[in-house]
């Protein structure tokens, strides 16, 4: 175990050093060395990646030697567990976009293609064949036919409820399962909408209807961050929050807290005659109805369990049937129960 | 000499800004249309660049490789393509320099590695970029099941689309012209092939399917060169969706049947099967019909080729046993099949002697001789063409159903001489069925002539110097010299007596290379034949191997 530890940390000085210059007294044998140890790294990781107790020793001694390398070298990045089955690839990059690596080294990475073996350790044209095919395709399969999602999304979302039933599948991980999400999550922060459209098709995923874990424990994350569900059902079109509801109970239940909350934004202004948005939120009543209106269209069982809760709603609220009071009163009037 | 015209480069150019990166509907069909014509001048530059001493010099003369290049490298039709990407990152190679030496080459460098980079990553920031990052597996692997996963989405996409109502309004066209030239550049892919099978298979089942050309001849080219294996149902849709595919494949393994001799001699009805063209036959008239003609149509060319005839004899033996292989009710009549023969004909011919038992054999052939031989009197009778047509079709299939004169040539060598007459007519009609110069009556002779000296030949232990003299004799003369041939084989692997005869008197007998192998394919027909047969004969067989190999002996 001491020799995987300090192993790990040799690969995590390696990797720091690529990204500065030092890397330019790299020379041939130090570069295929250092793949070398890359992939011994990316077998550490597939080995134990599902293994809660050494994983978390090596998470541990990673988080470590990232500090350490953060106060000698501030310009490297830290690597977190889950990277390390991307080792080589990683090591790749640097190399590729360090200006002070050595010009040798590049003509060794990416071998004549005429000349080198096919499954050689650096031949890259499997991964660019498969890339752009995949590129290729998700563009030319431009109708949104799957709940309105874009192929590309189903597919990042499918595989994405596949690594995390994977992973959930054993116990002891949900920690980091959690983890995984979270790092998604934040190197999204730029653009989120594009990888709402990914979790919604994760929730989605499961070919199995009756495998629950996955939408169940996206769920609970979604849950534990702080507005991220309410971003989520605002981003991703009502007709997938239906189509979502219609699969998971669970799911179902969640959104319609988010409406809830949305609902309780809303004020009415006397002046208008309108309910209007009090807080930053964007929501308005047309949307908030307009969203009721997709549940209410998808037809049995959610129609009637929809229907049955915003009447207990407006029961629960003092059942007035004059517009103005409450505003579950007033969306079923707009929406004719 | 300029490695690449300038007339050239402005079109390419041209091409490679119109198309951009955007991929709209009308950029992918016209870069699909140009994969192939891309191809070559990319290779063009690259030998062009291979020639350069220094990548300054590079840049110097051909100022636009950088942006050209750079363009195609965005294009993910022309990257998705193998021999394209390869040829790109060859270029990018050359134009790399491992010590450079002026700020041009430092900066080509530069752009070398951002390319490179590029081409193996996302862009940062972007969804596909994070959920590469942690998805705990290379990208390589991550990308070869996305690639599974949007193919089998757009598999079922294709299956559902047309659930094979005859009613046409229903099924999606536009989409599946555009599925299929997208995959234009992918048809090596493995990942590939369910998507391909579904677009093939799609025409089978939706009248007004549409599919890209491009993509068919894509598809037939890679089959043909081996680059890619589908799977048989997929190979006979293509062979229905395109007859030209089912002409180029019927025309290319004929050239490999003729061309490679030696193993196809061994194991013909193997290869035959294997090339799908039976199978394909027995499911689809047409196709049979098709293939038939073009194979006929050889033969009438290349007059006397045992090759092609034996080619077709093997063809028609296993499609006629894939045929009865169906099941009854969807079988059609042999007519059918067979539409320009006197019906009379095909029952006899179309039974292989594998269902005759054995001892019915002489009086199968004697019917078979006593029809054939009605059809000939009649031509020599009216002077018409139509007769001499009917001639021509009976004789056709007396070569589609050759196993029958194998059969008369093998109960030859042990016949008595009352019977051999019959069997005899049968032979030299086979080999001459026209009465060019009224010369029949001549090949009858040197036909029961050579029966004779082979008898003695075979019978007499040691082998008489007359008879082995008569013999070289005929088969060095090019009047009959393939029905002496056939005569002579038939006799070696049926006749009782020594293994060790076999050696001895056909090193005496068969000195030249071409009569040698002239009879390997004789020898692969009686292989065949026999393989079919209900018991094995192992005398037989030992003597056919130990002929076989004293034939292969250079």
């Amino acid at each position: 175990m001491e020799a995987v530890l300090r192993h790990l940390t040799n690969i995590l000085e390696l990797l720091a050093v690529s990204q500065t210059d030092h890397v330019s007294e790299w020379d041939r044998h130090t570069t295929l060395r250092g793949f070398q140890w890359a992939e011994y790294c990316e077998q550490l990781h597939s080995r134990f990646q599902c293994n809660p107790a050494v994983r978390s020793a090596l998470e541990s001694a990673l988080s470590d030697t990232n500090q350490r390398l953060q106060q000698a070298l501030p310009s490297c990045s830290p690597v977190m567990f889950s990277e390390l089955a991307q080792c080589q690839h990683m090591l790749l990059i640097h190399l590729l976009t360090n200006p002070s690596a050595p010009n040798s080294v590049i003509p060794i990475l990416f071998p004549d293609p005429k000349t080198a073996a096919q499954d050689s350790q650096f031949d890259q044209n499997s991964l660019i064949t498969c890339k752009s095919a995949f590129n290729l395709l998700c563009r030319t399969s431009d109708r949104t036919s799957y709940a309105g999602l874009h192929v590309e999304a189903v597919v990042r979302g499918k595989l994405l409820g596949n690594l995390l039933n994977s992973v959930l599948s054993r116990t002891g991980n949900d920690e980091y399962a959690r983890t995984l999400l979270d790092s998604i999550l934040h190197d999204s922060a730029g653009k989120p909408e594009s990888l709402y459209d990914v979790i919604a098709a994760a929730l989605l995923s499961p070919d199995d209807e009756t495998n629950s874990v996955v939408p169940h424990f996206i769920l609970a994350w979604l849950q534990e961050h702080d507005g991220c569900l309410s971003k989520l059902c605002k981003s991703l079109s009502p007709g997938l929050c239906t189509v979502i509801s219609r699969q998971s109970r669970e799911f179902k239940q969640a959104y319609w807290g988010v409406l809830k909350q949305w609902a309780s934004c809303l004020e009415f202004d006397v002046l208008e005659g309108l309910w209007v948005p009090t807080s930053d939120e964007p929501v308005t009543f047309i949307i908030l109805t307009d969203r009721f209106k997709d549940l209410l269209h998808s037809g049995p069982p959610l129609k009637e369990e929809t229907e049955t809760e915003l009447k207990t709603l407006k029961r629960e609220a003092g059942d007035f049937n004059v517009k103005g009071i409450c505003i579950w009163t007033d969306v079923i009037i707009q929406l004719k129960l | 000499m300029e490695a690449v015209s300038d007339t050239d480069v402005q079109f390419w150019m041209a091409k490679a800004m119109n198309w951009g990166e955007d991929l709209s509907c009308s950029a992918l069909l016209d870069t699909s249309r140009h994969l192939c014509s891309l191809r070559s001048f990319l290779q063009q530059v690259l030998q062009g660049l291979q020639q350069m001493s220094s990548t300054s010099e590079a840049m110097k003369t051909f100022p636009f490789v950088g942006q050209f290049l750079g363009r195609l490298c965005w294009n993910p039709c022309v990257i998705a393509d193998e021999r394209s990407q390869r040829l790109l990152l060859r270029c990018l190679s050359c134009l790399y320099s491992a010590e450079p030496l002026n700020a041009v080459e430092r900066k080509a460098n530069m752009w070398i590695k951002d390319m490179l980079c590029h081409l193996i990553s996302e862009e940062e920031g972007s969804v596909a970029h994070t959920t590469v990052k942690h998805a705990g597996v290379t990208p390589k692997r991550y990308h070869s099941e996305a690639l599974q996963k949007v193919v089998s989405l757009m598999t079922e996409e294709v299956i559902k689309s047309c659930d094979g109502l005859p009613n046409t309004a229903r099924c999606l066209n536009g989409n599946i012209h555009t599925m299929s030239t997208a995959c234009v550049a992918l048809v090596t892919c493995p990942e590939m092939s369910p998507l391909i099978g579904a677009l093939l298979k799609h025409f089978m089942l939706c009248g007004s399917s549409c599919l890209n050309q491009e993509f068919i001849k894509e598809i037939n080219e890679a089959l043909i060169s081996k680059r890619l294996v589908l799977e048989h149902e997929a190979v006979v849709n293509l062979w229905c969706y395109s007859p030209t595919c089912l002409e180029g494949a019927a025309v290319s393994f004929l050239e490999s049947v003729l061309s490679g001799h030696e193993t196809m001699t061994q194991s013909l009805d193997k290869h035959v099967n294997d090339s799908l063209l039976p199978r394909a036959s027995a499911h689809h008239c047409h196709i049979f019909l098709t293939v038939n003609e073009i194979y006929r149509n050889v033969l009438t060319e290349i007059d006397e080729n045992l090759a092609v005839r034996a080619l077709i004899q093997v063809f028609t033996a296993c499609f006629l046993q894939r045929l009865t292989g169906q099941k009854p009710q969807d079988r059609l009549p042999l007519r059918a099949f067979f539409p320009n023969v006197t019906p009379c004909l095909l029952t006899p011919l179309l039974t292989a002697p594998s269902e005759v038992p054995r001892e019915a054999w002489l009086d199968h052939l004697s019917w078979i001789r006593s029809l054939l031989q009605s059809v000939t009197e009649n031509e020599e009778a009216g002077e018409d063409g139509r007769a001499y047509q009917a001639v021509f079709e009976a004789w056709f299939l007396l070569v589609q159903c050759g196993y029958w004169v194998d059969t008369a040539a093998e109960l030859l060598v042990l016949a008595a001489p009352e019977n051999a007459k019959s069997l005899l007519w049968l032979l030299t009609f086979f080999h001459h069925p026209t009465n060019r110069g009224h010369q029949r009556s001549q090949q009858t002779a040197v036909a029961r002539e050579a029966w004779t000296h082979l008898r003695m030949l075979f019978l007499t232990r040691p082998p008489p110097p007359r008879h082995l003299c008569a013999v070289k004799e005929l088969l060095s003369s090019s009047f009959s010299a393939n029905l002496v041939l056939h005569l002579f084989s038939n006799f070696t692997v049926f006749s009782h007596g020594p293994v060790s005869i076999i050696t001895e008197i056909t090193d005496k007998v068969l000195t030249e290379a071409a009569v040698k192998r002239r009879a390997l394919w004789i020898l692969a027909l009686i292989r065949c034949r026999l393989n079919s047969a209900a018991t094995r004969d192992d005398r037989v067989y030992s003597r056919l191997r130990t002929l076989q190999d004293t034939l292969l002996q250079t």
